[in-house]
């Protein structure tokens, strides 16, 4: 579904991204997981193609068709859902006026169970993320891609800064949507949300820009929680050189 | 005086663009007791979200007035409406309503409309408590070329009542000039409300001059909603509005500025009663060549409220807001605060809703239709739709590059 292949990200001139391949299958649970600062969610806006990042090498795949220099509105339309990690608060605009225009454009019918699911009913009339919590910003963001219908979720930290409930809401909406058939790339630098979820095909170890380690989460995971991401690298580097 | 008036004809507004009223042609007021229009109109007045001309109650064409004062359904709340030459005529207290709130020597626009417009513009009386949950609508375009259409507007809101009006100014389609001059006189009795909801749509060759004075009696409750959405040649207009003891008023006003004209919109306040208070709320957006001036002016004669709040949007390079805000106090314990930003759609904003697959043109128009929303908490619902449906409009014409 998705192949990333040799991608090289900047941000204002300068490289964050390097060398970046990936490649997500159909319906498929992707981690990608490391420090603050290691290019996981440049990354993701590359794949999502937002206009503050440069895509200044490599290419991004979809579902056959080169995305690489696609205007993020068209990669939506061909079913990419980004939930931002810091969604924007835009003053005058409801929840609700972005809902409508979402059911209206991607025909979501389960709208009803996933609004109830992530308790996002109680903000409908509220001004897009103005005063929101932590948890109730994520469950809105989340409930805006799960009314996409997406083919491929990319889902940035969608578990920073929330208290618990809204860690087990979320979760609960990520397993829904692997259920309903979407595929998953989701980063995470706690990795607090990984044990709720039902299935993990891949995580891959990101740092410094690079991904550094691809395997299964029980190889990885463990390692990062008992010695730190560079540590853990080091480790499965030895693994992987034969070491 | 009317010495006095012909030499306030020379006298220009302080504020705005002067126009010759030479240049502009005035015909003879007409009267027509039968309210009667044809499809070009209702087509034109859907610009102001009033093509049902069932429900409208006083129409000036130029300088042909049309009502209908026995509507039925106002016909049980006794409301009148009818030109105010004709209730000048026909009630003999209209005499002390006119030109009391608006000085006729003002300036050359209000000394014009005094000596040649004719009374026309339509009179509103509501008896003592009655709430009249209908809305009163009236509708007043320019339809020739270079006309001068001049119109008063008296409204009367007897003690304890309560009413909704309604306005719409425009010009159809490929009108290229004219100068519009509506004066309005408003009294809200004690205890009671009006709320004057005006919206207007002009062309890019017209000039816009309205003159209002609004007095608001003890107790009593004044809420506007000003909207402007089409290019004009220029639109100055600065009401004043005097409040009582207790009373209160509020306005929102929402410009939406294109083309290269020049809007001059403010609102005076005097808070001259004890505890009256005032909230006067500006939403301006400007795109391609407009010069905007937003005013307010609240002045405390006495200990009240008032709080000003004027926020911008430049949506083109070319375009200019200036937020004129006037605050002064006269009296130890008065409360003034105002608050202004004029700045552009965020970059950040416009991308993230670009992300979820909005074009560039929907997201603008999604952040601005944010941007201009008013509180419309207390108006009655077939108005807020009529409102809400302009702001969409312009909404969408303002994303439109």
């Amino acid at each position: 579904m998705l192949t990333v292949k040799g991608l090289e990200v900047c941000v204002d001139g300068r490289s964050i991204v390097r060398g970046v391949d990936l490649s997500v299958g159909s319906n498929e649970l992707h981690v990608i997981i490391g420090p603050n600062g290691s290019g996981k969610s440049t990354l993701l806006a590359a794949i999502m193609g937002l206009s503050r990042v440069n895509i200044c090498g490599g290419s991004i795949i979809f579902e056959g068709s080169d995305i690489t220099h696609m205007p993020s509105y068209e990669r939506a339309k061909l079913g990419i859902a980004l939930a931002h990690q810091n969604p924007p608060s835009i003053k005058g605009v409801k929840f609700s006026e972005v809902v409508r225009n979402l059911i209206k454009r991607c025909g979501c019918s389960d709208y009803t169970i996933t609004s109830k699911m992530l308790r996002v009913d109680e903000f409908m009339q509220r001004d897009l993320f103005v005063g929101f919590s932590g948890g109730e910003r994520k469950r809105a963001e989340l409930y805006l891609v799960m009314l996409q219908n997406p083919k491929l979720a990319l889902l940035d930290e969608p578990d920073s800064g929330v208290d618990l409930e809204s860690l087990n809401l979320i979760a609960e909406a990520i397993n829904l949507l692997v259920r309903r058939g979407s595929s998953v790339v989701l980063v995470t630098h706690s990795g607090s949300i990984l044990s709720k979820l039902y299935r993990v095909n891949r995580v891959h170890l990101m740092l410094g820009g690079t991904i550094v380690y691809s395997g299964l989460a029980d190889e990885v995971i463990p390692l990062v929680f008992k010695h730190g991401f560079k540590k853990a690298a080091e480790i499965l580097g030895k693994v992987l050189s034969g070491g | 005086m009317n010495r006095e008036l012909i030499k306030a004809l020379e006298k220009p507004s302080p504020f705005g663009p002067d126009i010759d009223l030479s240049n502009y042609v005035l015909g003879e007021p007409k009267i027509h007791d039968k309210l009667e229009v044809g499809d070009d109109f209702i087509k034109a007045s859907s610009r102001v979200g009033l093509e049902d001309d069932s429900k409208l109650n006083y129409v000036q064409i130029d300088e042909s007035a049309m009502y209908d004062a026995l509507r039925e359904s106002l016909r049980k709340y006794n409301v009148r409406i009818l030109p105010l030459k004709k209730a000048l005529e026909e009630f003999t207290y209209v005499k002390d309503l006119v030109w009391r709130l608006v000085r006729p020597d003002l300036d050359k626009y209000t000394a014009a409309n005094y000596l040649y417009g004719g009374e026309l513009g339509y009179f509103i009386y509501v008896p003592p408590h009655t709430k009249v949950p209908i809305p009163i609508y009236s509708c007043l375009a320019i339809t020739t070329n270079n006309k001068l259409q001049l119109a008063h507007n008296v409204v009367y809101v007897d003690e304890g009542s309560e009413v909704q009006v309604v306005t719409g100014c425009l010009v159809p389609h490929g009108i290229k000039s004219g100068l519009h001059v509506g004066v309005s006189e408003f009294y809200v009795g004690r205890n009671a409300k009006l709320t004057f909801a005006m919206i207007h749509a002009w062309s890019e060759g017209v000039h816009v001059r309205p003159r209002t004075g609004v007095r608001v009696y003890a107790g009593g409750e004044y809420v506007s909603y000003y909207i402007i959405y089409s290019p004009v040649a220029s639109l100055q207009t600065y009401p004043t509005i005097t409040l009582d003891f207790s009373s209160k008023a509020s306005s929102s006003s929402v410009i939406a500025g294109s083309g290269e004209g020049v809007y001059d919109v403010g609102t005076k306040v005097i808070l001259e009663g004890d505890s009256s208070s005032a909230e006067l709320i500006s939403k301006v957006i400007a795109k391609d060549s407009a010069d905007i001036y937003a005013r307010s002016d609240i002045t405390a004669e006495t200990v009240g409220k008032g709080h000003v709040e004027c926020l911008g949007l430049l949506l083109s390079p070319k375009s200019k807001i200036s937020s004129i805000p006037a605050l002064t106090s006269k009296k130890p314990g008065a409360i003034l605060s105002h608050e202004a930003a004029i700045g552009v759609i965020a970059q950040e904003e416009l991308e993230y809703l670009m992300s979820k697959g909005f074009k560039e043109d929907e997201a603008k128009s999604i952040i601005i239709r944010g941007f201009i929303d008013i509180d419309m908490r207390s108006i009655p619902l077939t108005v807020k739709s009529e409102i809400n449906k302009v702001l969409d409009l312009i909404a969408r014409n303002a994303a439109t590059t």
